[in-house]
C-alpha cells in the first residue's frame, strides 16, 4: 500500500475526477395553455422526487390592513379543498411516503412536497384540489390565527435578528411594501376577513402567476400527461396588479433602537439600499457580501470577531425582485458598548469602499461561490429549489449556469464601486438592540 | 432566512433525527416507496489502529473528511472540556497560525469545522476534489498537531463565554440542556455540552492539551471520507499521512451504565425568564439506548405520536386547538442510555391548555393505541421520506462516523427496512409499554415563571432558576 513519492504526485492528478453535474441542457421545460410553465430535471440518484410551486405572490403584493396575508395564505393552502378537505392535504401525502412544507418571502410564496417517484400522480392530485377548489373555511381561519401568532412570537423570543429586521424594515423603507414583515402586524393577522382570504386566492394562485419544477427520478413525458390532466384544466386569471410605488431616494442616516431586557450584549444591524437582483451589480454585491463576512478571514470577522469586538457576524443579500437592502449584523463581546462596536462596523465596511479590496480577496469569494453552486447542485431539493429561483429573479434557468461566468467578469474595480455607492451613510439605516431602556440621561 | 414557513424547521429536524437509520430497500406494492440501498464503501484499518471509510460519490466535484473521536462531554473533568478542545484544533497547527490556516482553507472555497458532543468529537472538512492535496495536508495537521495557541486560546474562551450567555437568550437553544441534566443528573450524560462561564472560565491550555493527548489517538478516531475520489489513490495518500500518527496511552472510558438515574418522582424544572413572551417546554424521561433491537419499530411508533406533521401532538395542539406553531416527540439516543422527549412553546397564558392537551395526547398510546391504517400510513412516511436523508456528502460522512462511535455497521442498517414491514399492531402496542416512560415524567418549563408556579406545581416537584444562573 506504500507508494513512492513522485508516483503518488503524478497520480494525485487522476484525483481530479470526472464528476457529472448537472448542466442547463439537463433541464426540460414545457408551458400549459392556461400560463403554467413547468420545469423538469430528470435525476435517478436516488428513487424520491419534489416538486416546487413557486406562486409570484409575497408580502410586497399586500398593504396595511392585510399585511401577513401572504403568508397566512401560505397555511390556509393545508386547509381543506373539495376532494381533500380539512387535514387530508398531509394525511394523503404522508400516507404514501411524502412530506411538504412551505416558505413564503417578500416576492414569492412557494410549497414543497418530496415524495417517492412513484406518487408523483397523487401530488398532482393533491395540488390541482387546492388550486382549483381551496374551501376556506371560517372555522379553519380562526384556529390558523393562533398558529401563526404562535409563529410570530416564538420567532421574536428565540430570534434576535427577527427582532431587529422587522423594525429596520419599518425605517428603511417608508412607501414599499418591504416596509412590513413577511408575518405581518399583530393587528392585521387578528383582523383580516374571509372575503379578504377569497379575493386574494382568486387573484394570486392563478395558474398564469406560478411555475412548477419538478425533480427527481420521474420522465418528462409522465409529468407533461399529468400536467395536462391536473393543471391543464384549472382557467387562468386576469394579471394581478403590479406593484407601483416605488421607494424614494433615502437621504440621509435613519436609526432605531429596540430594548429587550435579555439580551446580553448589543446587537447591531445595518440596512443598505441596494438594486433589484436582475441589476447587473447583483454579482459584484454578492461578491462583497462574501468578501464581508464569509469564513474567519472576512473582513467583518477580522475587524470584529478577532479584534474582541464581536462575537458574532453575519451578512446577507436577499434575492428580490424590486429594490431591498444589504444586510450586515454584528453581536458586542461581552463590556463592549453598542456606539463603539458600530463605530467599529462601519469602519470596516467603509474601508472596502475607501481602499477597495485585493485580487486574492475576490479570487477567495469566487471560489466560495464556486463551491457553493456545486453544494446546491448535490441534492435534487437544492436543484429544484436554484432552477425555480433563477427562473423567478433572473428570467431564466439558463443563468444559473451563466452564473459562474457572471461572477468571473467581476473586477476589484466593481466591487469597490458597488462599496462606494451603496454602502453609504446617507444609504443606511442603524438598528441597536439592547437590555437598557431608550432613554435621556 | 428571509423566509416564513408552514412548520417549524427546528421542532422537524429534532424529531428526524429519531430515524436516522431507515433504509427502504423493497417494499410491497401498496406500499411502494421505491428501493434504495446505501452506496458501497470500505471500511479499514490502518497499522496504527486509525479506522477508514471510504465511499466514493461523484454527483459533483466535492469531497467531505470527517474525523470521528470517541470523546466528548462525558469524559469532561471539567464542564466543556471535550467542546472547547474540539474547537481549539483550529487555532493552528503544523506551524500555521490560525490565520494562516483560515486564509488557505477559505481562499480555496472550502470550510473546516469541528465540535464536540455528548459522546463524540468531531473535526470536519468540505472541499473541492481537485483541492484534495491541500486540505489533507492541513486536515491531518490540525487533527494530529494541534498548536493551542496560547493568545488564540484565550481569545476562543473569551468568545465561548459570550455564547454561552447569548444561547440562553433563546429558550428553544438550551432546553434540551436542561432536560438532559434533569433527567440524567449527575450521570456524566447530565454534563453540559458546551460548559458555563464558570467551568469555561477556568479551563487552562495545559487541560485541553492533555485532553487533546488522551482521546486524539489513531485507536480512538475513525476517519469518514465521501464524495469524488479514487479509493486506491486516497487510501495510499491516508497511509502515507498517517502512518506517524502514534497512540499513546490507552483511553480510558468511562462507565456510563453504572449509576443510571431511577426515575423516582415526577419533577418540575420552572427556568425563569422575566422578559419571556411565550412558555417554551419539554417533558419525557430515560428512555432507550443506542443498540436498543427494538429501535426502528419504535421509531415508527414515534412518527405516529410526534414525527411528522399529522402526527397526534402536532395534530392536537397546532391543527385543532391553534395553541402552537409546532408539537413533536423524539429520541436521543447515547451509547448507554438515552431520553424520550415531547416538546412544544405556546404563548404565556396557555400554558396549562398546551401541557395538558400534550399529556392527554401522550396517554393515548395506552388508552387507544394506534390502528391499523395510522400504522401503514406511519410506516409508508418513514420508507418515503430515507433516501434523502443520506443524498449529500455530509450526510454519509456522518452517518459513517456515527457507525464508528456507536459500533453498528450496514447489517443493523440492511434490517431496517423488514423490520419496519414486520411491525404489527400488537407489536407496536408492546413497544409503548416497553419503552415510552409513564410515569415520573421530568418537565422543565422555561418562561415567566411568576405565571406558570401554580401550573407547575400540578406536574410535580419544582425547583425554580433563573435563566441567567450560570448553570443548567
Amino acid at each position: 500500500m506504500k507508494l513512492k513519492q513522485s508516483a503518488l504526485a503524478l497520480m494525485l492528478g487522476l484525483m481530479f475526477s470526472s464528476a457529472q453535474a448537472t448542466e442547463a441542457k439537463d433541464i426540460q421545460s414545457f408551458t400549459l395553455k392556461n400560463g403554467m410553465k413547468i420545469l423538469v430535471l430528470e435525476d435517478a440518484s436516488i428513487p424520491n422526487a419534489n416538486s416546487y410551486l413557486f406562486w409570484k405572490v409575497g408580502s410586497r403584493n399586500e398593504h396595511p390592513g392585510i399585511t401577513g396575508i401572504s403568508h397566512f395564505f401560505e397555511h390556509m393552502m393545508f386547509n381543506g379543498a373539495k376532494k381533500y378537505g380539512p387535514k387530508m392535504f398531509d394525511r394523503s401525502m404522508e400516507a404514501v411516503g411524502g412530506a411538504n412544507n412551505a416558505y413564503t418571502t417578500e416576492d414569492l410564496t412557494v410549497y414543497t412536497n418530496w415524495f417517492p417517484a412513484t406518487r408523483l400522480e397523487t401530488i398532482f392530485d393533491l395540488e390541482a384540489d387546492r388550486i382549483a377548489h381551496l374551501d376556506i373555511n371560517a372555522k379553519m381561519v380562526e384556529s390558523e390565527r393562533g398558529v401563526v401568532m404562535s409563529e410570530r412570537s416564538t420567532g421574536l423570543e428565540n430570534s434576535n435578528f427577527q427582532t431587529l429586521h422587522e423594525e429596520l424594515k419599518g425605517v428603511a423603507f417608508r412607501a414599499h411594501p418591504y416596509s412590513w414583515s413577511i408575518i405581518g402586524h399583530e393587528s392585521d393577522i387578528k383582523a383580516w376577513t374571509l372575503d379578504d382570504l377569497k379575493a386574494f386566492h382568486k387573484t394570486y394562485y392563478a395558474p398564469n402567476n406560478a411555475l412548477m419544477v419538478v425533480a427527481g427520478d420521474v420522465k418528462l413525458a409522465e409529468v407533461k400527461k399529468l400536467a395536462e390532466q391536473y393543471f391543464a384544466p384549472i382557467p387562468s386569471q386576469p394579471e394581478p396588479e403590479a406593484v407601483r410605488t416605488v421607494e424614494p431616494e433615502q437621504k440621509g442616516e435613519r436609526r432605531l433602537y429596540v430594548q429587550k431586557a435579555s439580551v446580553s450584549s448589543p446587537n447591531i444591524l445595518l440596512g443598505f439600499h441596494i438594486p433589484a437582483s436582475s441589476s447587473p451589480d447583483y454579482y459584484a454585491l454578492d461578491l462583497l457580501n462574501s468578501i464581508l463576512s464569509q469564513g474567519n478571514s472576512s473582513r467583518l470577522y477580522q475587524g470584529l470577531v478577532d479584534k474582541e469586538l464581536a462575537v458574532d457576524v453575519f451578512s446577507y443579500l436577499p434575492m428580490s425582485f424590486d429594490p431591498n437592502l444589504f444586510y450586515a449584523m454584528a453581536i458586542a463581546s461581552p463590556g463592549v458598548k453598542a456606539a463603539e462596536l458600530e463605530a467599529a462596523f462601519i469602519a470596516v465596511i467603509n474601508t472596502v469602499a475607501k481602499e477597495g479590496v485585493s485580487q486574492d480577496e475576490l479570487e477567495k469569494a469566487k471560489n466560495q461561490k464556486l463551491m457553493q453552486f456545486y453544494r446546491e447542485m448535490e441534492t435534487i431539493n437544492g436543484k429544484a429549489d436554484i432552477i425555480g429561483t433563477y427562473e423567478l429573479y433572473f428570467g431564466s434557468y439558463q443563468k444559473l449556469f451563466d452564473a459562474p461566468k457572471e461572477y468571473q467578469k467581476v473586477t476589484t474595480a466593481d466591487i469597490q464601486r458597488v462599496a462606494q455607492s451603496y454602502l453609504k451613510k446617507s444609504n443606511r439605516t442603524v438598528a441597536v438592540l439592547d437590555s437598557a431602556e431608550d432613554k435621556d440621561l | 432566512m428571509n423566509h416564513v414557513m408552514k412548520a417549524p424547521k427546528v421542532v422537524a429536524l429534532a424529531l428526524l433525527s429519531s430515524f436516522v437509520f431507515a433504509l427502504p430497500v423493497m417494499a410491497d406494492q401498496k406500499n411502494n416507496t421505491g428501493s434504495f440501498q446505501l452506496p458501497a464503501y470500505e471500511q479499514l484499518k490502518l497499522d496504527n489502529g486509525l479506522t477508514v471509510f471510504l465511499l466514493p460519490q461523484h454527483e459533483v466535484p466535492l469531497i467531505t473528511m470527517q474525523a470521528t473521536v470517541r470523546a466528548g462531554a462525558v469524559n469532561d473533568k471539567v464542564a466543556g472540556l471535550a467542546q472547547l478542545t474540539s474547537q481549539a484544533l483550529l487555532l493552528g497547527a503544523g506551524g500555521k497560525s490560525k490565520a494562516q490556516i483560515e486564509q488557505m482553507v477559505d481562499f480555496l472555497g472550502a470550510s473546516l469545522h469541528s465540535d464536540g458532543s455528548v459522546e463524540g468529537s468531531s473535526l470536519r472538512a468540505d472541499f473541492m476534489a481537485k483541492d484534495i492535496e491541500q486540505m489533507l495536508a492541513v486536515f491531518h495537521q490540525v487533527l494530529t498537531q494541534p498548536a493551542f495557541d496560547a493568545a488564540e486560546f484565550e481569545k476562543l474562551k473569551a468568545r465561548q463565554v459570550a455564547a454561552v450567555a447569548q444561547a440562553k437568550e433563546s429558550p428553544r437553544m438550551v432546553i434540551d440542556q436542561y432536560f438532559n441534566k434533569l433527567v440524567f443528573g449527575s450521570h456524566p450524560y447530565g454534563n453540559a455540552v458546551s460548559g458555563t462561564a464558570a467551568s469555561l472560565q477556568s479551563i487552562s491550555r495545559q487541560q485541553v492539551k492533555s485532553f487533546h493527548q488522551s482521546y486524539y489517538q489513531p485507536g480512538n478516531t475513525a476517519i469518514s471520507i465521501v464524495g469524488d475520489f479514487k479509493p486506491d489513490l486516497m487510501k495510499a495518500q491516508l497511509q502515507k499521512l498517517f502512518v506517524s500518527w502514534k497512540s499513546g496511552e490507552a483511553v480510558q472510558q468511562p462507565n456510563l451504565t453504572a449509576e443510571l438515574p431511577k426515575a423516582a418522582k415526577a419533577k418540575v424544572l420552572l427556568v425563569n425568564k422575566a422578559d419571556a413572551i411565550e412558555t417554551t417546554f419539554s417533558f419525557g424521561g430515560i428512555a432507550i439506548k443506542q443498540d436498543n433491537p427494538d429501535y426502528v419499530g419504535i421509531s415508527v411508533v414515534n412518527t405516529v405520536l410526534g414525527g411528522r406533521f399529522t402526527s397526534w401532538l402536532n395534530d392536537e395542539l397546532r391543527v385543532n386547538s391553534g395553541l402552537t406553531y409546532g408539537a413533536g416527540s423524539g429520541f436521543d439516543r447515547y451509547s448507554a442510555s438515552g431520553t424520550f422527549s415531547i416538546g412544544s412553546f405556546t404563548k404565556t397564558e396557555s400554558t396549562q391548555a398546551a401541557v395538558d392537551l400534550a399529556l392527554k395526547t401522550y396517554q393515548r398510546l395506552w388508552d387507544k393505541g394506534i390502528d391499523q391504517v395510522t400504522l401503514d400510513s406511519a410506516k409508508a412516511y418513514v420508507k418515503g421520506q430515507f433516501p434523502p436523508r443520506f443524498e449529500t456528502n455530509t450526510a454519509l460522512a456522518g452517518l459513517l462516523g456515527d457507525m464508528y462511535l456507536y459500533g453498528f455497521n450496514q447489517d443493523y442498517i440492511n434490517s431496517f427496512q423488514s423490520k419496519v414491514d414486520q411491525l404489527t399492531v400488537a407489536e407496536s402496542k408492546r413497544l409503548i409499554n416497553s419503552y415510552f416512560p409513564k410515569d415520573q415524567l421530568k418537565f422543565v418549563l422555561i418562561g415567566k415563571a411568576e405565571a406558570m408556579k401554580d401550573i407547575a406545581k400540578t406536574y410535580g416537584e419544582v425547583t425554580q432558576v433563573e435563566i441567567t444562573a450560570d448553570s443548567f
